[in-house]
């Protein structure tokens, strides 16, 4: 199995370009337009210093918590399948019958 | 509406709250802290070089382990 540490570098690393972290980045970005705008300046033209840096802040961590997420979620699939595999008796594939076999025969009373 | 506008009217609804006690003059909207915006403009092309470093760190690294590079 090997550490953590070991675990979630054989993991494939997210694209720069994922979900978490356009997500927060548009929670850094309005963060910052919304303090422009509680301070009476314009919301988008003011402090594009500011907007940059929390939008990239916002990225960078978005990053980073997708990949925690990928190895949490990796991991629950890899207990899981282990258990499936350890107690195949709970989890046998059921017989399949055809709505034919269940069904009661039609008699149409026109 | 823009959003612009939308934005634009936060500032009507806590006119109190952002109020500086320790000056009595205006900040000064026209002449920017250039010192600030270097240092913010600094901190993210940092953060920007670190997370792609991170990202072709990861990238090789999980190459190497499974054989492809």
């Amino acid at each position: 199995m090997g550490s953590a540490a070991d675990d979630k570098k054989s993991l494939p690393p997210p694209g720069i370009l994922n979900r978490n972290s356009v997500w927060l980045a548009g929670i850094g970005w309005a963060s910052a337009m919304i303090h422009n705008a509680i301070n009476h300046r314009p919301p988008v033209k003011s402090g594009v210093h500011r907007q940059f840096l929390l939008t990239t802040i916002g990225w960078f961590l978005g990053y980073h918590l997708t990949k925690h997420e990928n190895y949490t979620y990796a991991k629950l699939d890899r207990d899981m399948n282990e258990y499936v595999k350890l107690h195949p008796e709970k989890f046998q594939p059921k017989e399949k019958k055809t709505f034919a076999e269940i069904v009661e025969p039609f008699h149409p009373v026109r | 509406m823009t959003l612009s506008r939308l934005l634009s009217r936060v500032g009507f609804v806590s006119r109190v709250g952002s109020r500086s006690a320790f000056t009595s003059s205006k900040t000064d909207t026209r002449s920017p802290n250039w010192l600030r915006v270097g240092l913010a403009f600094g901190s993210s092309a940092f953060l920007w070089g670190l997370l792609f470093k991170q990202h072709s760190t990861d990238v090789h690294e999980y190459k190497v382990r499974n054989g492809l590079q």
